[in-house]
Formats: structure tokens, sequence, C-alpha cells
């Protein structure tokens, strides 16, 4: 009963920060600014394509500079509110052929489905339901750091306008978030975030995150933020973790918005197939 | 009529005593400025300390801790005798290492147990990587799971369950920034673990890190209790010696100026303290009492005899007969100390050997400039033992009785010094070298019984760390390698002594197990490079990336296989390294893959190694160092000979009863023959210095000086003796057994080299009649002295 009742409130208080954002826009040069749900709305209604594909270089770097790149070819698509990615391996050569297929459902409590194919044993696993704050697949970031993909959540956090900064020459806005609760805290692994958002086009450019224990813990750059096909896309995202010194860099290239995808792509058959 | 030299040595104390004032102010600044910069000690209380940095096999340890973040952990050990899979149980483990991680300087993302590690499971269709439990799930039902899933993962068994499931292990490794607090963090888990409600559960807290951490605040909190006492039981005998404020006044100044200016010097030039230099203040007490104690003793001497004479020359005279014999003393010790620290490997032996050296010069000039200076200060004072001429205390009497002995027995005395010494030397040849830092422990300390029941019950927490290094990037995904490591650990495996080891492999073979509907069959190593690097990709969608950290680099080009045992003594680590060892050289390197032995074992081994290697030679060069400058100082390559008997006796002694009482030469142990022999030589040098006086000088006929001997000198020597062995023995009240050890050896060696100074000294010399002493004995009658019918004792 209180559960629901909690549902009741942030949905209330997501659809009155929509609400607010959607009725007063954004007036520049005004002395108040943007509070910080309307900020982490407007990110998280920005269009990011009903389906995209791209391709993906994924470069892990660990703390003595060693580095491990991996070229992929990466397919998203929107079922209503659930989400499926489909990552195939281009390179190194011993993982080629090797792909990854999610099934991200809306409700947080439920778990996600998770397939890989191998193709040295021929077959496909269906692998452990990743949690939110696990690390993916040997990256910096984590399952819910892709999914959002330079959004802020509007479920997990509170989150607080600090001012008004420039990143790479763009005006942002600074933004604090506190995760609602101990549980969600934990789930994300993040007890605070704070994200320079940019204030024209409402794309992260800069985010900053802290551990559990309240310790330092990544700082991820946005960088190369164009437009596609009317849509604002990030091309490099870069994460360092500060307590393992590992640092990830995605370069994304290819970006395709409007080729439509077909629903029966996202399937255990595509990924023995391959492309 | 008097020789060139006391002409000389008078002048030199006529100017001394003339400025005593400027001499006693300079003394007191010396000190005070010495003092000052005790304060910046800094201490070191690491293992580490004792191996020197630039030690390959130290640098290769800590390449290996870099690369693969190994450290030394603390460990808190859950028991539970019903076992540990039940709900209670498995949250108690969660619990500990959720408040494990708000101990100051405990790593919060390197804390591993049961809650935190990742299991890998196969099903049906596909596999698992994830937590063992996660505590919002936890009921008795998920506890049985992970009893079986415990029981399909052999990596985990033994090493952080113990096999029967009865204990389980919460590892936490200490932040880089505290690692010098390893007494104070094992302090607070100690803490944290006492303030644990339990029910069914017993909590240990060990592990090298808390073993290391906590062993010098242990051995230092006793040895810092118990040394002001042994100081105390030292000033009691002076004062039972002399009976006069000045006679324990003035040995405690000195002893405040040596050790005060040989740690402050330690300090100032950023030299920290260790374990060992608890032993420095020892020496050094032992030596600047025994030069106040034999200058004392001669002045009151000289008071006896010459009443009436002015302070300044009663001070004069004791200076003139007593600056030879303090000074070679000073010395003979100082070349001793010097010999040691040359030829030892470890460093805080080195410096230990450099300081205490240090703080005997330091004595030397006290003993020659302000003793006299103090004592110009001063009346002319009768001490009451000493107050006749003629006469002696019942401590002069004893000696004097002693002498008679000698005297006229003194081939039966030699007799029994050569057989005491057979013995000796037979004791020796068994002596053990060994080292255990847990044995310095009292076996009922809590730390000492965590040890023993977590030993007892998982594989142990002695590691013998095994490097594997691949030809090229990604060679770990090479079968060929895979299954050399394998039989590598299968073979170490084998070994009596080992309990079990883990590596990379066992993560292989469990995922080739996993995605292959989990059959048992499939728990080997796959056959195909392609394969196995897509384990790895499949394991990072469910796993952390630094999951393997501790089992390879990031490359996949080296690898860790981590040897467990749980002797964690030299003798049982020597066994291991050396079996490891050939089997890397005779099997295991090739062209595509190398091994190399790291870890607590293979760091014990080169360390205790080399101590062996280079004991024996320190402590002979030391007598060597001793004899040459005994010779030059006497002037005669026999004197100096002499003068080396006795010592040779008491090292022989101390190893002696080493090997007979079992105890280890080891670290702490080694330290002893430094203090035979530095103690030890002064007896001696004091014999022969008071024999070349009586005969050589003062032309007394053999009997006569012998006589003189005894009374003055060897009385003198029995009060040495008594405050040293007394004052020392003191340690053998300490439950600490290093202390424990120390205060018994150090007894039995002053005593022993204080018996042979006294008795088998006198009787060589008595029956060999050596050069260096101009002996004009009326009754030289060679046929009587053969008879040993001397009865010179009228």
């Amino acid at each position: 009963m209180k559960n629901l009742k909690n549902q009741i409130g942030k949905s209330a208080v997501i659809l009155l920060g929509i609400l607010i954002a959607l009725i007063r826009p954004f007036a520049s040069g005004s002395q108040s600014l943007p509070s910080g749900m309307e900020i982490a709305t407007k990110t998280d209604i920005r269009n990011d394509g009903e389906n995209v594909s791209r391709k993906l270089t994924m470069e892990l770097i660990d703390k003595r500079g060693k580095s491990r790149t991996r070229e992929t070819k990466t397919f998203r698509k929107y079922f209503g509110k659930e989400r499926r990615t489909a990552i195939f391996y281009e390179t190194p050569s011993n993982v080629k052929g090797t792909a990854f297929l999610v099934y991200d459902y809306p409700d947080v409590n439920e778990d996600d489905d998770q397939w890989l194919y191998l193709p040295a044993l021929r077959k496909t696993r269906r692998i452990s339901a990743s949690n939110r704050g696990d690390y993916f697949l040997g990256t910096d970031f984590t399952y819910e750091d892709i999914k959002l993909e330079s959004k802020l959540s509007v479920e997990d956090y509170t989150y607080k306008t600090v001012g008004k900064e420039m990143i790479d020459g763009k005006e942002t806005y600074v933004v604090v978030g506190l995760p609602v609760d101990k549980e969600t805290e934990k789930e994300l692994g993040y007890s605070k975030i704070k994200a320079w958002v940019d204030a024209e086009n409402w794309m992260i450019r800069k985010g900053e995150f802290w551990d559990v224990a309240g310790n330092h813990l990544k700082t991820t750059y946005i960088k190369d933020i164009k437009q596609v096909q009317n849509i604002w896309t990030a091309l490099t995202v870069q994460v360092k973790n500060h307590k393992t010194g590992h640092k990830t860099n995605f370069t994304f290239s290819e970006v395709d918005y409007t080729t439509v995808i077909d629903d029966d792509f996202f399937t255990q058959q595509t990924l023995v197939r391959g492309l | 009529m008097k020789t060139k030299e006391e002409t000389q040595a008078e002048r030199f104390f006529y100017a001394v005593t003339q400025r005593y004032k400027l001499i006693l102010t300079l003394s007191v600044i010396f000190i005070a400025g010495a003092i000052t910069f005790l304060p910046s000690m800094t201490k070191d209380t690491t293992t580490e300390a004792f191996i020197p940095k630039d030690d390959p096999v130290l640098l290769y340890r800590d390449n290996v801790r870099e690369t693969f973040g190994l450290k030394d952990p603390m460990v808190i050990a859950v028991y539970n005798e019903s076992g540990i899979y039940n709900t209670e149980t498995l949250r108690l483990i969660h619990e500990l290492g959720e408040r494990l991680k708000t101990v100051e300087g405990i790593d919060p993302d390197q804390l591993t147990s049961l809650a935190t590690e990742n299991n890998i499971t196969g099903t049906f269709d596909g596999m698992l990587v994830e937590p063992f439990y996660e505590i919002e799930n936890l009921n008795d039902s998920t506890a049985s799971i992970v009893r079986d899933a415990i029981a399909d993962f052999d990596l985990y068994r033994g090493s952080l369950i113990s096999e029967d499931g009865t204990m389980a292990l919460v590892v936490a490794e200490i932040l880089d920034s505290h690692d010098d607090k390893g007494d104070e963090i094992y302090k607070a888990i100690v803490e944290l673990t006492e303030e644990t409600n339990t029910t069914n559960e017993l909590l240990y807290v060990a592990g090298e890190g808390a073993v290391s951490g906590y062993m010098a605040t242990y051995i230092d909190a006793d040895a810092q209790r118990l040394n002001p006492i042994a100081g105390l039981v030292i000033t009691l005998i002076l004062f039972v010696a002399f009976r006069t404020l000045r006679g324990v006044v003035i040995p405690n100044i000195m002893v405040l100026a040596t050790v005060g200016s040989a740690l402050g010097a330690m300090a100032g030039f950023g030299v920290s303290f260790f374990v060992i230099t608890n032993a420095l203040p020892v020496i050094l007490i032992a030596i600047g009492v025994a030069d106040g104690i034999h200058i004392m003793g001669q002045y009151y001497e000289e008071v006896a005899h010459n009443p009436g004479l002015s302070q300044r020359k009663l001070v004069i005279l004791t200076m003139t007969k007593m600056w030879r014999p303090v000074t070679i003393t000073s010395l003979t010790t100082i070349a001793g100390f010097l010999a040691i620290s040359y030829t030892s490997y470890m460093p805080p032996m080195t410096y230990f050997g450099i300081f205490a050296a240090f703080g005997v010069s330091v004595a030397l000039v006290y003993a020659l400039f302000f003793i006299p200076s103090a004592l110009m200060l001063l009346k002319p004072q009768v001490s009451k033992p000493m107050k006749d001429a003629v006469k002696s205390d019942a401590f002069g009497n004893l000696t004097s009785k002693l002498g008679k002995v000698v005297v006229s027995s003194p081939r039966r005395v030699v007799g029994v010094a050569a057989l005491t010494m057979l013995l000796a030397i037979y004791g020796a040849t068994k002596i053990t070298v060994n080292e255990s830092r847990i044995s310095n422990f009292k076996s009922t300390e809590s730390i000492a019984v965590a040890d023993d029941v977590i030993n007892a019950k998982t594989d142990g927490t002695t590691y013998l760390d095994i490097k594997i290094e691949t030809k090229d990037i990604e060679g770990l995904f090479q079968p060929h390698a895979l299954r050399k490591i394998e039989a590598l650990q299968q073979h170490l495996e084998d070994h009596p002594l080992v309990n079990g080891s883990t590596s990379i492999v066992d993560f292989v073979k469990k995922m080739n197990k996993s995605l292959n509907e989990n059959r048992d069959e499939f728990y080997v190593i796959p056959n195909d490079e392609i394969l196995i690097a897509q384990y790895f990709l499949i394991y990072s969608t469910g796993g952390d990336p630094t999951d393997f950290d501790n089992y390879v680099d990031f490359d996949y080009r080296l690898a860790n296989v981590r040897v467990r045992m749980s002797q964690s003594e030299y003798v049982d680590e020597k066994v291991v390294q050396e079996a490891a060892q050939k089997y890397i050289e005779e099997h295991f390197n090739d062209e595509q893959i190398t091994a190399n032995l790291s870890g607590k074992v293979a760091l014990d081994y080169q360390w205790i190694n080399q101590l062996a290697n280079n004991h024996s030679k320190g402590v002979l060069l030391a007598l060597l160092a001793v004899l040459i400058v005994a010779s030059l100082s006497f002037r005669s390559l026999r004197a100096g000979v002499y003068t080396v008997i006795p010592v040779i006796f008491g090292v022989a002694i101390i190893y002696g009863v080493m090997g007979f009482a079992g105890v280890w030469l080891s670290v702490g142990t080694s330290m002893f023959a430094a203090i035979a022999i530095g103690v030890g030589v002064d007896f001696a040098v004091h014999t022969v210095d008071r024999m070349i006086f009586f005969i050589n000088e003062e032309k007394l006929d053999i009997d006569t000086a012998f006589k003189a001997f005894y009374k003055t000198t060897g009385r003198a020597l029995l009060f040495n003796v008594l405050a040293l062995s007394l004052g020392f023995g003191v340690l053998i009240t300490s439950s600490v057994p290093p202390l424990l050890r120390f205060g018994a050896l150090v007894a039995v060696s002053v005593s022993a080299g204080f018996a042979a100074s006294i008795t088998v000294l006198p009787a060589i010399i008595y029956l060999l009649k050596p050069k260096f002493l101009r002996i004009k004995d009326k009754r030289t009658d060679t046929a009587s002295i053969k008879k040993g019918e001397l009865d010179l004792v009228a």
C-alpha cells in the first residue's frame, strides 16, 4: 500500500516536472535558474530516436595505460517503453561474431533478459539479469548509464540546480542529484551525481559520480555533440573511474536514426545468424 | 716510578679536572641537544623494513603485488560449529563486511567474503554470474543454495570457506596510505568483532596484515614497560655496590647520555625505530653501567687506600688507572658492532651496529670527561662496603674465594671450561634457522589463537605467489599455457605442506562447465583459444571489470597462482619454495611461458636464508675485529688472543643454550651474538688490563696480583654482571616470547662472559704465563706448577 502511494507520488512529481517544463519555456537571461527537476525532465523527454543503428568502438584502458579496443555494431529500438539492444562484435578476431541481446523492461523491478551468442561454442547463452548498477561488458559504465544515454533519470533522483558553467564553450546548468531513497542508492551504486546540462539542447556534457560511501567515483565527458538527422547525438563519451584508474572511451560513428529496424531483428536467431 | 704513559695520562686528567665546569656544561648541553631530536623519531614496524629496499626479491614481490593488487590481508573468521550456511550466519558475514568498510584505513572496495564474491553457475540454457547471495533475499532456502554453490566452486572452497563449511573468512585490505597503521586497524577490527552480537558464531581476527601490523606494537609495548624496570633493578644493584648517591647517579647519567645520543642520532638521521631497536637501549645501558661501575669502583678503592688526598688528586689517580681499560673496552665493542653492521643483510641490524657503536663512543667520551668532571663537583667520599683498604665486603670476599679456587686448581677450571665449551658447541650444532612471525605472540594471545584456528580450518594464510609470464598479449587464452599452470598447481597441491592453490585456470574450467549445462566432464580447460577469449567476454556481462585483477593482468599476459599453506615457519616455507623452484625449472619454463616465485614464502626464503648465510660470517668478523683492536690496544697479539677467549666462550654458550633449548636462530635471536660479543669483551678487557696493570706496572708477583685482581676487579666485574643479568633478567617475566628469550639469553651471555673472564682466562694466564705479562714469580719452579701445588694465599 505504502509502495503504491510512493509510486503515485513519484509519478505525480514526474508529471508535474513535465508540465512545468512544457508550460514554462526557459527564458534566457532570466535571473532565476530552472529547477533541477525541470532540467532533468528536459533531458528525459529529449528525442533520441525511435530506433538507431551505429558503430560503437569501445576502448578500455587500465590504470597503467594499457588499452583494449573492441569494435561493434549496435542496434537499439523502443518497443513502447521497452528497450531492446543488440550488439555485434567485429574485432578483435577472437570475439568476432559474438553477439549480445538485451530486453530492458520499463518496470525497474522486472529483471531484464540477456543473451549472448558465442560463435566458438556455437550456442546462444542466457546470461545473468544485470542489476542497474552492474558494470556493462567490462567497461566503466553501468547498465543504467548505458540505458540513460545522456539523459537524467527523473525517477531515481531529486535534483537541485546549483549554478551555470561553461563547458567546451557552451553554457550549461549544473545540477546535483541525490537518490530518492537508500534502496535506489544501493541499486545504482551512486550516492550523488552532478551533471552539466547544455542549456540549449539539453544534452549532458559532463557528469560526476560518487559511490555509496561518498568517495568520488567517476567522471564522464560527453564530447562531439552533433545533430544527426535532426537528433542531438553524442559521438564521444569518456569515463574515468577514479577508484580503479580504469578509463573507457566510447566512439560512435555511422549513426543512423532513419533506417527502420525490423522488430524481428531483436531475436536470438539474429544473434546466431549475425549481420 | 711512573711510566711515560702514566705521566701523560696524569697530565691529561689534570687538564680535564681543571676545566670540569666547562665539561659539565657541555655534557648537559649535548644530552639536552640529543634528546630534542627524539620526538622526531619515526617507527617502522613493517616486516619489509628488514629487507634492503633494493633487494631484487623484494622489488619483484612489490611488482607482483602491484600487478595483481595483492596485499597482506586482515582476516575476520566467522566460525559456526554447526555450519555457516544459515540465514543468521550469512547475514553476519554480510554485516561484518559492511562494518569493516567503515573502519578507517580499510579499503572498502577490496573486501572479499561470501557476501561480496560472484558465483558462476550453469543453467540449462546459459550461464549466470551473480553474487552468491543478496542480503535482501536471504532465507533458509537461499542459504542452502549458497551451500551447493560453494560445493561446486573449487576456487572458494578452502580459501574463503573451510572445506567442512564451518568457517567463512571476511578478508579486508589496508589502504596504501595506512600501511604503517596496521596495529591500530587490527585493534579497531578486534573492537568491531567484540561489539558484534553473535549467538552461534565465534569470531577470530588474524591474517598476515594483522600479524605483522600488530607484532611490533605488541613487542614494543612490553619492552617499553620492562626496560625501565630493568633500569631500576640495575640502579638498585649499583646502590648495593657502593651505597652512595653518586655511585648510582653518575652511571645513570652515563646511561642517559649514551642511550639519548644514540636514539637522538637515529632520529636526527631519519632512521626509524625498528622492532630490534628495542635491544639498543639494553646494550647501551650495559656499557654505560659497566664504565660507571669500574670507574666508581676504582674511585672508592683510591679513597680507601689514600685517606686525606684531595678530591682532585683522587680523581686523577682513578682516571690514570681506569682510562685504559675503559678506552679498550669501548674500542673493542665498537669494532665488534661495526663488523656486525658491515656484514648484516638486514638494514635494521646495520643501523643497530652503527648507532650502538656511536652510543659506545659517546659512553667513552663521557667516561673520560664527564665522570671526572662530575666527581670534581663533589667532596671525597667513602663507600661503606669499600671503606677498608685491606679487608673487603662480602662481595669482595666472594670473588676472592673464587680466586683461591682458580689459583689452586687452574687445570680443573680450564678442564671444566673446555668440557662446557665442547658441550656448547655440540648444542650449537643443533640450532635450527627458523622464523615465524606468529610465534612472537604468546600462544594464548587472541591473534595467535585466531591464526591457529584459521590455519587449521582453511587452506592457510601463508602464500607462495607464482607469477606466470607469457610471451604475447592474451597469451593466457592459449590452452597450452593454461594446462601448464594447471599441472603446476596440481603438482604443488600434491605436496604435503600445500593445502590449496588458486588461479585463473579455476575460473576458465568453471566457466567451461557452466556453459556446458553444468556437466562435470566439462570441468576442464577447453582446447580452443578463441572459446576461452569469449568466456572472458561473457563473464564481463555479469562481473565487475576488476573481478580478475588478482589473477590476471589487463592484457591476459601475466597471471598469478596463489599457493596456500597453513605452516608459516621458514623451515616449511623453504621446503615448498625449493620444491616449486625445482618443478618450474625442470617442467614449467619454456619459450612461451615462464614462472617466478614471490609472495610471503619467497620473501621469507630470501630473507632468512640471507640471515643464515651472513650470520656466522658476521660473528666471525666481529670476533676478528675485536681481536685486532684488542691486540693493537694492548700492543700484543697474544694479549688480544687472551681477550678473545672469554668472548668466544660466551658466544659458544649462547649458541649452545639456544641449541639445547630449541631456540631458533631467527631475526630476533640473531642479535644475541652481537650482545654476547659487545658485553663479553668488556669483562675480558678488564681482566687482561688489570693483569697487565698489577703485574707489569705495579710489579706485583703473580700471587699478589691475582689476590688484588679478585678483590678489586673481581668485585667490580661481579657487580657488573649482577646489574646486567638481574636487570635484563626482568625481561624473563615478560609474557612476550621474544622478550622473554631476549632477557634470558642476555643474562646467560653476560654471565658466561663474566664467568669466563674471571675463571677461565685467569686460569689460563696462571698456567701459561703469557709473555705479554712480565711475570716474575719468586717460586718459578716449573715442577711445582706442573703439580698444581701452588698455594698463593698464605
